[in-house]
C-alpha cells in the first residue's frame, strides 16, 4: 500500500514538472489529434504520417521563428471523451496549434477546449456542419461540409444519372447519417427515395438489407459511410445479382475500397475533392510521402496541408500567441497540395470544390 | 424474400453457432464466460489470412487442387488457434482457479484487448484482404440468390458441428469434459484429470471458433482486428439463447440468432437490427429462464 | 532440474514462438522479445501462484488501513481538494473524469458487489441520465439543470425497474446478458431516435451549472462539485451497505436460498438495489452530459460497461472505497500510458491480467462477510 502511495505521488510530480517543463524549451509545440488505436487505427496513421511529413520538412528548412517544430501526437480512440482529454493534454503541454481530430464526434468537444484555451484547431476530415457552424473563431478545417457534399451527389444524381428511384444507405455515424441525409434533401421532387436504411458499422453480413434494397429495384444506391462497409455492400449486393451502381462520399473514397469489394466496385460513384495526384502542387508531397510511408491515404494530404497552414501562419504572425496566430490562420491566402486555400468567417474553406469521381478498370477517376 | 433471408440469415447463423459453442463448452466445465473468446476467432480469421498468402510459397501438388489447399489451410489455423486457446487458458485462467467468481472476467477482457492490440501493431490496422477465390459466382434458384461458397461454408459448419458432437458423446476424451461439466470434484475423483479436459476444452472451442474466422474471411473477404468484437457478443447471446453449458443449444441458438437478425433486418427497419436479437433474447428468457434448450438452473442448498 | 521440467519448458516456449510466429511474420528480431515475454509471464505466475501469502501480508496492511479508515479518508478527502491548486486543467479533467467513472463503480457496487449480481449493460443507465440532461436542458431547454439532475436519476431508475421486473427473475449469467442486451438497446435506440436524441450527432451545447450567478464554468469548479456529488454518493451507500438492507443485500449474495428463508423477500431487494444503483448511474450521466457539453452515443458502448465493471472488480468487489480506487486507477492509469503511444492498450491489457493474477480479490480486497466469519472461526482454532 506504501509503495502504491509513493507511486501515485511519484506520477502526480511527474505530471507537475512535465507541465513546466514544455513552455522553458527552445521548441514549438504543435498537436496532431486522430484515432491512433482502436478500429479505425488506419485514419489516424495517415493523419500523423501527413502531419510528420509536414514538420520534416519544415525543421529540415530550419522550423519556424528560429526554433525547432516538435509533434504531439493524441489519441483519441474515436471517443468524444478521450477527445476532450486529449485536448485538455495539449493545452496543458503548451501547444500552440493542433490539427484534427478525426471525426466530427470528437472535433465538436474537443473545440469547445481549444476555444476556451484560445488555441487554433485546423481539422482535416470532419465534415460535419456543426462544427464550424457553432462559430468559434479558432476552428478551421481544409476538407468540405456535408452539406456541401450531399448537394453535389445529389446534384450529380439528378442531373448527370437522371434517376428516378434511389435507395439510402447509411451507417449511423454523424459523418454517414449526416451526409445521407443532406444527400436525400437534395433530390428534389422528382426522385423517389425507395429505401433508407442505417447499417452497424463493424459487422461483415450486410446481406439482409441488401436483400432488401436489391428487392426495391432502385436505379442508384446511396450510401454513407465508409469504405469498409461500402466495399462490403457494394460486394454482396453485386453477388445476390444486384445491378444499380453505388454513389458515396470522401469515406468510401479509397484503393481499400476497391481491395474490398473487387471487381464488383466498377462503376461505382464517389463525390470528394479534386483529383490531388495529377495535380502538380501535390506531386512533391506523393513523391516524398510515398518514399517514406507507402501510398498515402486520402486525408494524408489534408493533414499535410492543414500542417503546413498552421506553421505558415505562425510564419506569418511571428508569434505562437492564439489570438494573432488565430488572426494569421483568417487572412491566410495558401496555395498548397490541394490547391488554393483561403478560409471564410465561419473556418470553412472559401471554395470547395466538391466534384464526382467513378471507379474505371479498378481505378478511381474523376468524372469529367 | 423469405427464402433469401432464411438462407442470409443461415449463413451467418452457422458461424455464430460455431463461436458459441467455444463459450458453451468453456462454460460447462469452469463455469466462466471466457470474454477473450472473441479475439480467438478473430485471431483465427487472421491466421488463414496469413496461410493463404502463403500459397504460393507451397509445394505444387497443393496448389493445383483448390479444395485440399483450403482444407490444409482450416486446419492448420485452427490448430494453431487452438494453441492459442491453451495458452489463454494457462497464463489468464489458471492461475485464477478458486479466486471471486468475477475476476477471471478482468483476466480474460485484458487478454482481449491485449490479443486485439498485438495484432492491430504487428499486422496494421487496415483490413486484410482475402484473395478471391473460388466459387464467387452468383447462382439464382427460383429467386434466391446464392454463391457456391456459401453452400460450401453452411455445410462446412454443419460438418464441424456433427464433429463436435461425434466428439463430445463418442470419445473418451469428450465423455471426460460432460463428467467434468457436470460435475468437477466427482470426476477428479473417479481418475480424470481435470487440468486436461479443461485444456482441451479450451482448444476445441478455440479450433471452432477459428474455423469460424477461416470460413468469414474467405466469404466476406475481409477482416480486421476488431472482428471479434461484435462476433464474440453476438455468439455470446446465441449462446445464452440457446441455454448456455448446452452444446446442441448454442448450435440452435446461433442459427436462430441468425434467422432473426435477417428476417427483422428484412422486414422490419434494418437501423434496429440489433435490438430484435435481445428482445427475442430478452422473451425467451422470460419464459425459459435457462435458454431454449437448457435444463433447470440447479439450485444449490 | 529433471527431465520433465526440462521438456515442459522447450513446449511452452516453442509453443510461444510457434504461435506469435506468423504475426511477426518470422522477423528474427522478435524472437528474443516474445521468448523475453514469455519468461516473464511465466515466473510472474509461478510467483503468484507459489506466494499468496504475499497477498495475505498485503490484505494485513489494508486492514490497518481499514481500521484508520476516518483518518485515512480525510486525508486523502483534503489532499483532492487540494490538488486543483497545483495541477494543470488537463490533470484536473482526467481527475474529474475519474471521479464521474468512481460514482458509476460506486453504483455498480450496490448490484455486483453487494448484491451480486452481474450487471454487464451498466453504461445504459448512465447514458439515460446524460441524454435526459441533455434533451431537458438544451435539446428543448426545458428546466435547468438543479432539476435536470434528480430527473435524470429518476428516468435511469425507471428504466432499472422496468428492465428489473421481467430480467431479476433470472440468474446468474442469464441476467447478465440480459442487462447487455439493454445497454446495447439503449445505444441503439440513442443512434436511431433522431428528433429526440439527436441520433448519432448527440446533443450540443449542454450549459454548465451554475449557483444563481456563479456558473461552474472552470474545470476546476466543476472539479470541486463532482467531488462533493462523490463523497454524498459514497457516504449514502456505505451507510446503506451497513444498514438493514445493505445486510440482506450482502444475506442473499450468500445465498439466495438461506436468505428467502430467513423471510427475505429476494425479488424486491433485488430490485430495490437494482433500481438504485440505476438511480446513481443516471446521476453520474447527468454530470458527464454538463461536463462534456456534448453527448453522442459514442460514449455509450459495451465497452465502457465493461471499463465500469472492471473498476470495481479491480477494487475489490463490494468494498465502496474500492471501486473508487479502481476507478482513478482504470482511468489514471492509461493517461499515464499515453507516452506509449500505440502499445498503449497492449501495454494496459497485460497490466490488466497481471493485477488479477497478484490480487485476485482486488486491490483492496474485500471484507465480505463470509470472510469474516472465516477468520473467526481461523482465531477460533
Amino acid at each position: 500500500m506504501k509503495k502504491l502511495i509513493l507511486l501515485a505521488v511519484m506520477c502526480l510530480a511527474t505530471v507537475a514538472c512535465s507541465k513546466k517543463t514544455g513552455q522553458e524549451t527552445g521548441v514549438i509545440k504543435i498537436g496532431a489529434a486522430g484515432q491512433l488505436t482502436g478500429p479505425e487505427a488506419v485514419f489516424g496513421a495517415d493523419m500523423l504520417n501527413g502531419v510528420k511529413l509536414a514538420v520534416e520538412e519544415w525543421n529540415a528548412k530550419g522550423g519556424v521563428l528560429g526554433k525547432k517544430i516538435e509533434l504531439v501526437p493524441g489519441d483519441d480512440q474515436a471517443e468524444p471523451r478521450q477527445a476532450v482529454a486529449v485536448a485538455n493534454k495539449f493545452t496543458a503541454e503548451g501547444v500552440v496549434g493542433v490539427v484534427g481530430h478525426f471525426n466530427s464526434s470528437c472535433s465538436i468537444p474537443a473545440s469547445e477546449v481549444y476555444h476556451k484555451a484560445g488555441i487554433p484547431q485546423i481539422s482535416h476530415a470532419s465534415t460535419n456542419p456543426k462544427l464550424t457552424d457553432q462559430n468559434f473563431d479558432n476552428v478551421f478545417r481544409v476538407c468540405g461540409r456535408d452539406d456541401q457534399q450531399g448537394k453535389a451527389a445529389g446534384n450529380f444524381a439528378v442531373q448527370k444519372l437522371k434517376v428516378k428511384r434511389v435507395a439510402v444507405i447509411h451507417d449511423k455515424t454523424t459523418y454517414g447519417q449526416g451526409f445521407a441525409e443532406e444527400f436525400k434533401k437534395n433530390l428534389g421532387a422528382g426522385v423517389e427515395v425507395v429505401a433508407f436504411e442505417g447499417i452497424t458499422k463493424g459487422e461483415k453480413d450486410y446481406s439482409p438489407v441488401v436483400t432488401k434494397v436489391k428487392s426495391a429495384n432502385p436505379d442508384l444506391i446511396f450510401f454513407g459511410g465508409i469504405f469498409t462497409e461500402g466495399g462490403l455492400l457494394i460486394k454482396q449486393y453485386k453477388a445476390m445479382g444486384g445491378t444499380a451502381p453505388f454513389i458515396g462520399g470522401d469515406g468510401i473514397m479509397s484503393e481499400e475500397l476497391l481491395k474490398i469489394g473487387g471487381p464488383a466496385t466498377e462503376g461505382t460513384y464517389a463525390t470528394f475533392g479534386p483529383d490531388t495526384k495529377e495535380v502538380p502542387s501535390a506531386k512533391g508531397f506523393n513523391e516524398n510521402y510515398r518514399k517514406k510511408y507507402g501510398e498515402p491515404g486520402v486525408y494524408s494530404v489534408y493533414a499535410y496541408d492543414a500542417t503546413n497552414i498552421l506553421l505558415q501562419s505562425i510564419k506569418n504572425a511571428g508569434a505562437t500567441d492564439g489570438k494573432k496566430l488565430i488572426a494569421a490562420i483568417r487572412a491566410i491566402d495558401y496555395s498548397g497540395a490541394l490547391g488554393h486555400i483561403q478560409f471564410d468567417a465561419k473556418g470553412d474553406v472559401k471554395e470547395s470544390p466538391y466534384v464526382v469521381w467513378k471507379v474505371e478498370s479498378n481505378k478511381f477517376k474523376q468524372v469529367k | 424474400m423469405f427464402l433469401q433471408h432464411l438462407l442470409n440469415g443461415i449463413t451467418i447463423g452457422g458461424s455464430y453457432a460455431l463461436i458459441a459453442l467455444g463459450y458453451t463448452l468453456v462454460y460447462g466445465v469452469l463455469k466462466l464466460i471466457n470474454f477473450a473468446h472473441g479475439e480467438i476467432y478473430m485471431i483465427g480469421a487472421y491466421l488463414g489470412f496469413i496461410l493463404i498468402s502463403l500459397i504460393p510459397a507451397m509445394p505444387p501438388f497443393l496448389q493445383g487442387n483448390v479444395i485440399l489447399m483450403m482444407m490444409v489451410v482450416l486446419i492448420v489455423a485452427a490448430a494453431i488457434c487452438a494453441l492459442y486457446g491453451f495458452y489463454l487458458e494457462k497464463i489468464c485462467y489458471r492461475p485464477l482457479r478458486g479466486a471471486p467468481k468475477l475476476t477471471p472476467l478482468i483476466s480474460a477482457l485484458g487478454a482481449s484487448i491485449f490479443l486485439q492490440n498485438f495484432v492491430m501493431i504487428s499486422m496494421g490496422a487496415k483490413d486484410q484482404i482475402f484473395p478471391q477465390t473460388i466459387g464467387m459466382k452468383t447462382i439464382t434458384l427460383g429467386g434466391v440468390s446464392f454463391t457456391l461458397l456459401q453452400l460450401v461454408i453452411i455445410f462446412s459448419s454443419i460438418a464441424l458441428m456433427a464433429l463436435i458432437y461425434w466428439f463430445i458423446n463418442r470419445t473418451r476424451l469428450g465423455v471426460a469434459i460432460k463428467a467434468t461439466s457436470t460435475d468437477p470434484y466427482m470426476a477428479s475423483l473417479v481418475g480424470i484429470n481435470v487440468d486436461t479436459v479443461i485444456s482441451v476444452t479450451f482448444m476445441a472451442g478455440s479450433f471452432l471458433a477459428a474455423c469460424a474466422g477461416v470460413m468469414i474471411g474467405l466469404y466476406y473477404g475481409s477482416i480486421n482486428f476488431t472482428l471479434g468484437y461484435l462476433g464474440g457478443i453476438k455468439a455470446f447471446t446465441a449462446a445464452v439463447l440457446g441455454g448456455i453449458g448446452n452444446v446442441p443449444g448454442a448450435m440452435v441458438g446461433g442459427f436462430l440468432l441468425g434467422i432473426i437478425e435477417a428476417l427483422g433486418a428484412g422486414y422490419f427497419s434494418s437501423e434496429y437490427k440489433d435490438v430484435y436479437a435481445f428482445f427475442i433474447l430478452i422473451a425467451v428468457l422470460v419464459f425459459r429462464p435457462a435458454g431454449l434448450l437448457g435444463k433447470g438452473v440447479n439450485e444449490r442448498a | 532440474m529433471n527431465g520433465r521440467n526440462l521438456r515442459n519448458d522447450l513446449f511452452y516456449y516453442l509453443g510461444i514462438l510457434l504461435i506469435c510466429a506468423p504475426f511477426l511474420k518470422m522477423h528474427t528480431v522478435y524472437v528474443p522479445l516474445v521468448l523475453l515475454v514469455a519468461w516473464g509471464v511465466r515466473s510472474c505466475a509461478a510467483f503468484a501462484g507459489e506466494s499468496r501469502t504475499f497477498s495475505d501480508i498485503r490484505l494485513k496492511t489494508v486492514n490497518t488501513l481499514v481500521a484508520h479508515q476516518t483518518l485515512a479518508v480525510g486525508v486523502i478527502l483534503s489532499a483532492a481538494l487540494l490538488l486543483p491548486f497545483a495541477s494543470s486543467n488537463y490533470l484536473i479533467d482526467v481527475l474529474t473524469s475519474a471521479i464521474l467513472y468512481a460514482i458509476l463503480a460506486t453504483a455498480l457496487n450496490i448490484t455486483v458487489g453487494l448484491t451480486g449480481v452481474l450487471v454487464l449493460g451498466f453504461i445504459g443507465f448512465y447514458g439515460v441520465g446524460a441524454y435526459t440532461t441533455g434533451i431537458l436542458t438544451a435539446k428543448f431547454a426545458l428546466c435547468g439543470f438543479w432539476i435536470a439532475l434528480p430527473l435524470s436519476g429518476l428516468a435511469a431508475m425507471l428504466c432499472g425497474v422496468l428492465l428489473g421486473i421481467p430480467a431479476l427473475r433470472l440468474k446468474g449469467d442469464y441476467l447478465a446478458v440480459v442487462t447487455l442486451g439493454f445497454g446495447e438497446i439503449i445505444r441503439i435506440f440513442l443512434t436511431n431516435l433522431n428528433g429526440l436524441t439527436g441520433g448519432p450527432n448527440g446533443i450540443l451545447g449542454i450549459k454548465r451549472p451554475s449557483f444563481g450567478l456563479f456558473t461552474l464554468d472552470h474545470p476546476r469548479d466543476f472539479y470541486w462539485f463532482s467531488l462533493a456529488m462523490l463523497a454524498l454518493i459514497v457516504l449514502i451507500v456505505s451507510r446503506l451497505a451497513n444498514s438493514r438492507y445493505g445486510r440482506s443485500w450482502v444475506a442473499i449474495r450468500e445465498n439466495e436460498m438461506a436468505a428467502g428463508a430467513l423471510g427475505i423477500n429476494v425479488f424486491r431487494k433485488h430490485l430495490l438495489s437494482f433500481s438504485l444503483s440505476a438511480f446513481f448511474g443516471g446521476i453520474a450521466g447527468s454530470l458527464f452530459a454538463v461536463k462534456q457539453g456534448f453527448i453522442s452515443p459514442d460514449s455509450f458502448t459495451f465497452y465502457e460497461s465493461v471499463l465500469v465493471l472492471c473498476m470495481v472488480v479491480l477494487g475489490g468487489i463490494g468494498n465502496v472505497i474500492g471501486s473508487v480506487t479502481g476507478a482513478l486507477l482504470l482511468i489514471v492509469v492509461p493517461e499515464f500510458l499515453r507516452e506509449f503511444s500505440l502499445y498503449r492498450m497492449l501495454v494496459f491489457g497485460a497490466v490488466m491480467i497481471a493485477f488479477m493474477v497478484f490480487r485476485p480479490n482486488g486491490l483492496l480486497g474485500s471484507r465480505m462477510i463470509t470472510q469474516e466469519i472465516q477468520d473467526r472461526e481461523d482465531d477460533g482454532q
